[in-house]
């Protein structure tokens, strides 16, 4: 039979045999969208949209060199329109000078500069320090102790950290660990008012920034691993009293929700849903925590906030949609009352907090320009809203995401990877991104010149178990084991240049560790960021291409300020000083024999000690005379 | 132990499950017995009929009889098996529609039970004590805390295991109204015995009326002493691990209290609910319950009178 | 009484009969402690003051040396013809260990430090600290061992001193840089409790006591996804011999 057939008929068999082999294979090939997704991107040529985002008007400052709140302007886009240092002279930056803070704790805060002083509010315990930039020596003009008590560091979630201060009519407004905020003289130093708004006994610390907009000084509370019922407070700027607090959770008269409240998506109404989307009490030790960035659009009077993770961390324990966490919420800033609320992890299963800045922005659309806000979310997706109605125009991932399929637009909610959904008693491996999420609280810079926002952010997944959490006040809520790990790739850390016209990202520059610092765009077409291992680097806006790069004593995960000192030249400023929760395995001495160190983190950054140490250092940086 | 007014009987016909698992029983054992007798018969007839001498005959209607036999043997085999076949459907049919879920997680040595719902908002948590309604289909999750237990209320239905790590389920159809004692049927430690689950069969409406009171917080002490009780459990350590619903309590690793005096007995089936024996139970839990996980709290005659006051007042 | 199990804690290095003798022993003792559990060294002294130092051994010889000679009667002619003598020489001895009693600014529980030796050398002892690690949340701040917002338990520093009753000392009364005070929420067993197993983190007691696995779900990840490696590399490494 098989002679019959010939020699050739079984050759021609097998070939045929071979080729339908090797399709199957292509045809079942791992994906890889991650790789093709760069392949894509490489390929694609870049756009030059004729249309181009540009920063909400209504919110714009005039440059005036100064940098007077940590975002920069109301609108959150960290842009200093100063054109001095451009792609050409940026080789030529050398630091002027330096200021040890003497404190080994992370650094997060950024610098302010109002007039010709520059203040640096430290980490625990909350020193601020008025420099004078007139004399050649930046001598020391005032330095304030608020002396918090000492046992709020234990209960600072993660590292003991202050985001810096705001600067509003001659006086200085910062926020400490044990829950207080101050109101100094800025020419002086004198303590004008504090007003005490946290409990440290049940874990209520404040590590944000506030926001001065109306003349009320806007406070958000931490406490978010600790069950501590989130909120938003607004302080007289003027005599420091409370003029209202919106709670997180609870009844709708606690958290300000009124008539005027019209969120855009049908899950949202409805009478008392912080109650109701809880088991019952639930509500009480419910987390969300505004512990992020605040913007401020002065045309609506609105501000616009995110808030934290529920508690605990463990979803099965609190079933529900868990309202009012994990969102963005907008609110009147002179009643509080709230205008509209999205929640981007409805009964959020990650730690994916909301607190992520929001970039006012004015998109390009046939009808003139759309009010809307940016939002790079901890998700991993980047959600472009209305923030008039809070309607999501789009939601398009920015980061490695595995956890969520997509947003449904139509109904506002996320699609979660059910596969990627923990289960209590078990550890679901792989989920990305982490618990910091496609980005924490790090901001980003938005510059008009390019119409980029420059998001610098992570690529970490985890592998994450539940078990059954105790609340006992004033000790973490958890209930959750994680271990991080980079995410595809093998790179920690990434600065992303998106487009928000055209949804997609323009260039990536990838970066080995965690990126926690925040971004700052130039008038010279600049982007300054640093990284944990202490590189303070400046790129170019347009391609993405590393200019110039200085090391640190330490690795930081501030926020660069770019300012004109008082002899006309721009100066660019950044905190040293590594820490936080992606550097507490350096500024807390933390054991990287436990992967689940510092909740996982320490995991990721094994190498992190070997690489940089910690101490908190002011650099600031001009071209040479 | 006359506080428990029921028996256990796995033999009961007092839930759905229950009654199909006594049915097959009652099948096999009459089966079984009619062949019992039938061999006996044979084996008498055989000694009466024994020859005495050597040699063999062989009978053909004694083969005939020996092929009947084996042939009789063949076909009630496949008979029972056919009934055990039809009677597992039945168990399985009977739990297709639950009515109620319901989430029981055992630890050494309680039972923490939670009531399920798609609406957060009628999700409870209690202790120690079932509540079901009679003719409605529950279907009950199962998990472990920390080693192997096992879920089993003889009355109403058979066994199941817990295991560490592990989900596994079981149905209870009730049919008839009751109290029935359910206990850990795996050992799991020193106080494997007293690891009694008090399970109340109830009308639909009581049950109503009874999930109605357990969603509600507890109600604020009245008197001087029940407050002075209730500051001692919320301000010490009773509040670590204990949650009572209403104050400050949030304990989770530990028995729900918020309606703990509305419960028939103390630590799982330990002691029978009383004033004497809350006291008792409180004074030293170490004493009564050796090696369970809730320590000796040191505590004056003063403050424990008062916390036992305040624990009564928790209906 | 508030251990679990509510005699002396079963593993006691020095076995029960001799807990049983020191028992006896104790009430002869002329001023009966009112809490015989908490500072037994008080028993020890005269009741003038207390001679046991508080970081002794665990198990010293239960009747400080003044006494042996009356308490346990002891007869024999060297004790009867020195006796007088060797009590007079250790009159300034007694009175050395009066001046420690005014110094003294410890805590009970450090006080009490022999206690820990029955907590530390107890399996049932550390399983039950285990719990309460993950109960009490000391898993939030201080992860399994290697911190967070708390410091690391596992490796070889101690900021407030690593014994048994120091660690019992700063689980119950805090300490001011935030570790909270758990004194009104676990007993004091169960402080010295968790504080074994604190101490079996960093693998301080005995290994046959520790506890063989985690009571959280576990984080690594299963060994059958380890990928496989030759045990030595194929290519044997070239030695840096180019220098020569």
């Amino acid at each position: 039979m098989l002679k019959r057939l010939g020699v050739w008929t079984i050759f021609a068999l097998l070939l045929a045999l071979a080729v339908a082999a090797a399709a199957l294979l292509w045809a079942t090939r791992p994906a890889q969208p991650e790789f093709r997704a760069a392949i894509l991107e490489t390929l694609a040529p870049l756009p030059r949209p004729e249309a181009r985002a540009a920063p909400a008007a209504s919110a714009a400052r005039a440059e005036d060199g100064q940098w007077t709140m940590p975002l920069g302007d109301h609108a959150a886009t960290r842009f200093s329109a100063l054109a001095q240092i451009n792609p050409a002279n940026v080789a030529r930056l050398r630091p002027v000078f330096t200021f040890d803070t003497g404190i080994a704790k992370g650094h997060e805060a950024a610098p302010l500069v109002i007039g010709t002083t520059m203040y640096v509010v430290t980490p625990f315990p909350n020193i601020v320090y008025a420099l004078d930039l007139t004399r050649p020596d930046h001598p020391l003009k005032w330095a304030f102790r608020p002396k918090p008590l000492q046992t709020a560091q234990g209960v600072a979630c993660c590292d003991v950290v202050n985001r810096g201060a705001a600067f509003a009519d001659g006086r200085i407004f910062f926020n400490t660990l044990d829950g207080q905020t101050l109101a100094l003289d800025a020419a002086t130093g004198r303590e004008i008012w504090r007003t005490k708004l946290g409990n440290i006994a049940i874990g209520e610390t404040i590590t944000m920034a506030p926001l001065v907009a109306e003349g009320r000084v806007l406070v958000g509370s931490s406490g978010g691993e600790f069950g501590v019922r989130g909120w938003l407070a607004a302080l007289d700027a003027g005599s420091g009293a409370l003029a209202w607090k919106a709670f997180s959770t609870g009844p709708d008269k606690d958290v300000l929700i009124g008539p005027g409240f019209r969120p855009f998506y049908a899950s949202d109404r409805g009478r008392d849903l912080g109650v109701t989307t809880w088991q019952p009490e639930g509500w009480k030790i419910g987390g969300g925590n505004a512990w992020g960035w605040i913007s401020y659009d002065p045309q609506s009077h609105l501000v616009f906030y995110g808030t934290g993770n529920p508690g605990p961390w463990n979803p099965d324990q609190r079933p529900g949609d868990n309202k009012w966490t994990a969102g963005v919420f907008a609110r009147d800033v002179r009643t509080g009352e709230a205008r509209w609320f999205y929640q981007s992890s409805p009964h959020d299963l990650f730690d994916h907090d909301d607190v992520n800045e929001s970039v006012l922005l004015d998109l390009p659309a046939p009808g003139g320009p759309r009010p809307v806000l940016v939002r790079p979310g901890r998700t991993g997706f980047m959600y472009v809203m209305d923030r008039l109605t809070g309607q999501v125009l789009s939601a398009d991932p920015y980061a490695f995401v595995n956890s969520m399929r997509r947003v449904d637009l139509k109904t506002g909610r996320p699609e979660f990877a059910p596969e990627k959904e923990p289960v209590q008693g078990r550890v679901t491996r792989n989920i990305c991104p982490a618990a910091p999420g496609g980005k924490d609280w790090n901001p980003s810079a938005f510059s008009p010149r390019t119409g980029l926002l420059y998001v610098p952010h992570l690529n970490l997944c985890m592998d994450e178990g539940h078990s059954e959490a105790n609340y006992i006040a004033g000790t973490p809520y958890l209930g959750a084991d994680a271990r991080m790990h980079a995410g595809p790739g093998g790179n920690r850390g990434v600065l992303t240049a998106w487009d928000p016209v055209a949804r997609r990202a323009v260039w990536r520059i990838r970066e080995d560790l965690p990126l926690w610092s925040g971004a700052l765009a130039t008038g010279g077409d600049l982007v300054f960021y640093g990284t944990m291992d202490g590189l303070f680097k400046a790129v170019d806006a347009r391609s993405g291409r590393l200019l110039w790069q200085f090391r640190l004593n330490s690795g930081t995960i501030g926020q660069p300020i770019s300012y004109r000192g008082p002899d006309g030249r721009q100066y660019i400023a950044i905190l040293a000083g590594v820490g936080g929760w992606s550097g507490a395995i350096v500024s807390g001495a933390l054991d990287k024999g436990d992967p689940t160190s510092a909740l996982g983190f320490v995991n990721a950054v094994r190498d992190l000690p070997a690489r940089t140490d910690s101490g908190g250092r002011l650099y600031v940086f001009a071209l040479p005379r | 132990m006359s506080w428990l007014d029921t028996f256990q009987s796995a033999a009961g016909n007092d839930g759905q499950q229950s009654a199909l698992v006594s049915e097959l029983f009652a099948i096999f054992l009459a089966v079984t017995a009619l062949f019992f007798v039938a061999v006996m018969i044979f084996l008498i007839w055989a000694i009466l009929r024994r020859r005495r001498g050597e040699g063999e005959s062989r009978e053909p209607a004694l083969r005939r009889l020996l092929v009947g036999w084996v042939g009789l043997i063949s076909l009630t085999l496949a008979g029972l098996t056919l009934a055990t076949w039809l009677y597992d459907r039945g168990l399985a049919r009977a739990a297709a529609t639950p009515a109620l879920e319901i989430e029981v997680t055992a630890n050494q040595w309680w039972w923490d039970v939670r009531y399920a719902d798609d609406d957060a908002n009628w999700i409870f948590r209690t202790a120690n004590e079932l509540h079901l309604p009679a003719g409605v289909p529950a279907h009950i999750t199962l998990r472990s805390n920390d080693v192997i237990h096992s879920f089993w209320v003889p009355n109403l239905a058979g066994k199941q295991d817990m295991i560490p790590g592990r989900e596994a389920d079981i149905s209870i159809r009730p049919l008839r109204r009751g109290v029935y004692r359910a206990q850990c049927a795996e050992f799991c430690g020193l106080q494997h015995a007293r690891m009694a689950l008090d399970v109340t069969v109830e009308s639909p409406a009581d049950f109503i009326a009874w999930r109605a009171a357990a969603l509600k917080p507890a109600a604020a002490p009245v008197g001087g002493s029940a407050q002075a009780g209730q500051a001692i459990v919320t301000g010490r350590q009773c509040a670590s691990c204990h949650s009572i619903a209403g104050t400050p309590a949030s304990g989770q690793v530990a028995p729900d209290l918020t309606h703990f005096a509305s419960r028939r007995t103390i630590a799982a089936g330990t002691l029978p609910m009383s004033r004497a024996n809350i006291a008792a139970w409180i004074a030293d839990p170490q004493a009564v319950k050796p090696g369970n996980n809730m320590p000796k709290v040191p505590l004056t005659p003063a403050e424990l009178a008062a916390v036992t006051a305040y624990l009564e007042t928790l209906k | 009484m508030s251990s679990p199990f509510r005699a002396d804690p079963p593993s006691l290095p020095a076995g029960r009969g001799r807990g049983w003798v020191r028992l006896r022993k104790k009430r002869r003792s002329p001023f009966p402690s009112p809490s015989p559990r908490r500072g037994e060294g008080r028993e020890r002294g005269f009741g003038v003051c207390d001679l046991s130092p508080a970081a002794e051994p665990p198990h010293p010889d239960p009747l400080p040396l003044g006494e042996r000679g009356k308490g346990a009667g002891p007869s024999g002619t060297a004790v009867r013809r020195y006796g007088p003598i060797v009590a007079l020489l250790l009159i300034p001895l007694l009175l050395a260990a009066c001046h420690r009693e005014t110094r003294d600014y410890k805590s009970d529980a450090l006080k009490a430090s022999d206690r820990g030796a029955a907590f530390e050398g107890n399996a049932f002892h550390i399983a039950q600290g285990q719990r309460l690690f993950g109960w009490m949340n000391c898993a939030g701040c201080h992860s399994h061992g290697g911190g967070g917002m708390g410091p690391p338990l596992m490796d070889d520093e101690w900021r407030y001193g690593g014994s048994m009753g120091e660690i019992a000392a700063t689980i119950l009364d805090g300490r001011p840089n935030g570790m909270p005070s758990f004194r009104s929420r676990i007993t004091e067993d169960q402080a010295w409790q968790l504080a074994a197993f604190v101490r079996a983190l960093s693998a301080q007691p005995r290994q046959d006591v520790l506890p063989s696995r985690g009571d959280e779900p576990r984080n690594t990840e299963p060994m059958t996804l380890d990928e496989r490696k030759p045990i030595r590399p194929a290519t044997p490494k070239q030695d840096d011999s180019s220098e020569e």
